[in-house]
């Protein structure tokens, strides 16, 4: 059996989210804090993703759409809010200031777009560093332990299974989305635009549903990371965490659903491993960056899916229900040699 | 000015060839119909109802598809992934239908997988559904994209140029199809075409575009005896 199809098994939801509820049986504190972060950056990454490698829009604005679900999620819940409500506030208002910044993407074409994003990240920064009434600007401010139905969750264990729940509803959601007409409009946005309207899709109202979905997955993975680390500065949403997202995708894998979680696993890992040159950071970021744009365009779940290991991620809901079908008709093909068929092969490459 | 003073008539079920020399203006013509291009003057009628300047994606739910010169499909993805973009306006666009499933019609895609199925046999590609186009021939290429046009149902299908690149085999393939889908799938087709043997095969009617003008139409045998379609399109004048 192959690998590939464990992944692709009914029960692998199920599977793999009491994976994710047993995983605090067998980690210290240290570890547990490093998958905490692990899971937030999971759906910081397909926040990216969303907007870069399915709609194909170059924004460059995904780390401040973080901050300001982490800053909002912070600040709301010091109001006494639940937690929940919180998060989803935070990703909210990043959802509805990504659809603000996605309006220039109607307009301009990829280099525009990304100056006017980057433009607009490094504003944020600055509002989040000189807003000090609200944000208490470059001091950082602590963000509150959060309550979740009256049990307040002190450790980075307890911090665990609020982020893991929240995480995986979220993930299977994108799945699920992006399977359906939306992931596919995405996609065909990024490849042309023009015959995508010729097929009848509205090509503003979709980037615009792209932004607003890639802010939204940002904003609530900045609110998680920001309970998560406990602690949040206006630095945590640079320039720098804009290349942590870029180097998540393009390691990962663009354009792939395991290739932000196998990009999140690599990159969040990595520097813990490598503490010892913690200075060469940021250099590491950018070499690996460099390395997989270059070398591994299709990132390390390619690799994956070559071998087998990852399985296939075809845009369309119940398309394994098609396989019988596509036997039968191959049955067909050989028998009569109708349509395209393999002989116009040679003749014609 | 690409097309200067046309006036075309294209009757319901019929397949309406249009040739003319390269820079005639058909390309042109054809992305005005489909809305690619702005017209300055004029107006273009789609069943009774003036369709000038409805925006691209609204033509589509209406009926009007159309192909390209050169093939546009998503290469990393496959066949049936490409098929389904065109159904885009056939499927919900509210999320708790098309991505959830909630509702009578149950799995999201399901209608839309069967109506894929159904014209991925009949242009006898459905053994490919699942294959990524990256790896596929320039006529599977060409079917795929055929696929995707036809797979709403389409009142109107704009092909240009559908048998570039294909071999003669896939050519009388595509040439039999053209019949099928005019006769049993009740679409009007508009065939933009350089192999003139296919479009006086198919066609009903025939237009010969030059200098972005109509210089004939009518039956295909009588526009090709036709001395001013001869100097102008063949190259050909009659007192040589």
């Amino acid at each position: 059996m192959r690998i590939s199809a464990f992944f692709e098994a009914r029960w692998f939801p199920a599977l793999f989210l009491l994976f994710l509820l047993v995983i605090p049986l067998t980690t210290n504190n240290y570890f547990q804090f490093v998958i905490n972060l692990v899971l937030c950056y999971v759906l910081i990454g397909f926040g990216q993703q969303l907007i870069l490698g399915y709609a194909g829009q170059f924004s460059f604005a995904n780390a401040a759409f973080m901050g300001i679900g982490a800053y909002t999620t912070s600040i709301i819940f010091t109001l006494n809010v639940p937690i929940l409500i919180a998060l989803m506030a935070g990703g909210l208002l990043a959802a509805l200031v990504a659809c603000l910044v996605g309006l220039p993407a109607l307009r301009l074409s990829r280099v525009y777009l990304a100056l006017a994003t980057i433009a607009f990240g490094e504003m944020t920064t600055w509002i989040l560093t000189h807003w000090n009434s609200v944000t208490k600007g470059g001091d950082g401010m602590y963000s509150p332990v959060p309550v979740f139905f009256g049990y307040s969750l002190d450790t980075d264990t307890e911090r665990y299974f609020l982020i893991a729940i929240v995480c995986f509803v979220m993930v299977m959601i994108a799945q699920r989305m992006l399977a359906s007409k939306f992931g596919r409009a995405f996609i065909a946005i990024r490849e042309n635009e023009m015959v995508a309207s010729c097929n009848g899709i509205n090509i503003p109202l979709y980037k615009t549903i792209a932004f607003a979905l890639s802010g939204f997955y940002a904003g609530v993975g900045g609110g998680l990371y920001a309970i998560a680390v406990n602690y949040i500065v206006p630095d945590n949403y640079d320039l720098f965490q804009l290349v942590i997202h870029f180097a998540l995708v393009m390691v990962g894998g663009l354009g792939s659903m395991y290739g932000v979680i196998v990009g999140a696993l690599v990159l969040t890992t990595l520097p813990e491993v490598l503490r010892d040159f913690q200075h060469y950071q940021e250099m590491l970021y950018g070499v690996l960056l460099i390395v997989f744009i270059v070398f591994i365009p299709r990132g390390v779940a390619g690799f994956l899916k070559d071998w087998k290991i990852l399985p296939r991620e075809i845009l369309v809901h119940g398309w394994r229900e098609e396989i019988p079908h596509v036997r039968e008709a191959a049955k067909t093909a050989a028998v009569f040699n109708v349509g395209a068929g393999a002989e116009d092969r040679g003749a014609e490459h | 000015m690409a097309v200067n003073d046309v006036s075309m008539h294209i009757d319901r079920g019929r397949i309406h060839g249009l040739i003319g020399p390269n820079g005639a203006g058909k390309s042109t013509l054809f992305n005005a119909m489909s809305g690619l291009v702005p017209i300055s003057q004029g107006s273009i009628c789609f069943e009774g109802v003036d369709v000038t300047h409805l925006p691209v994606h609204l033509r589509a739910p209406r009926g009007i598809r159309r192909t390209f010169q050169h093939v546009q499909l998503m290469e990393d993805r496959t066949v049936l992934e490409n098929v389904l973009v065109g159904m885009h306006s056939s499927i919900s666009t509210n999320p708790f239908k098309s991505v959830f499933g909630l509702g009578a019609e149950g799995s999201p895609d399901k209608a839309a997988r069967e109506a894929a199925r159904e014209v991925l046999q009949f242009l006898g590609i459905g053994h490919i559904a699942l294959t990524e186009m990256g790896g596929l021939t320039i006529a599977e290429h060409r079917f795929a994209e055929l696929a995707r046009a036809l797979v709403a149902r389409p009142r109107l299908l704009l092909l240009d140029e559908p048998a570039a690149g294909l071999s003669l085999r896939s050519t009388e393939a595509l040439d039999a199809l053209l019949v099928r889908i005019r006769d049993e799938w009740g679409a009007t087709i508009v065939l933009v075409e350089h192999r003139i043997d296919l479009v006086l095969n198919v066609s009903d009617v025939v237009t010969v575009l030059d200098n972005g003008s109509i210089i004939a139409s009518g039956r295909g045998q009588d526009v090709i005896e036709d001395s001013g379609v001869k100097r102008a399109y063949l190259g050909v004048d009659e007192e040589e």
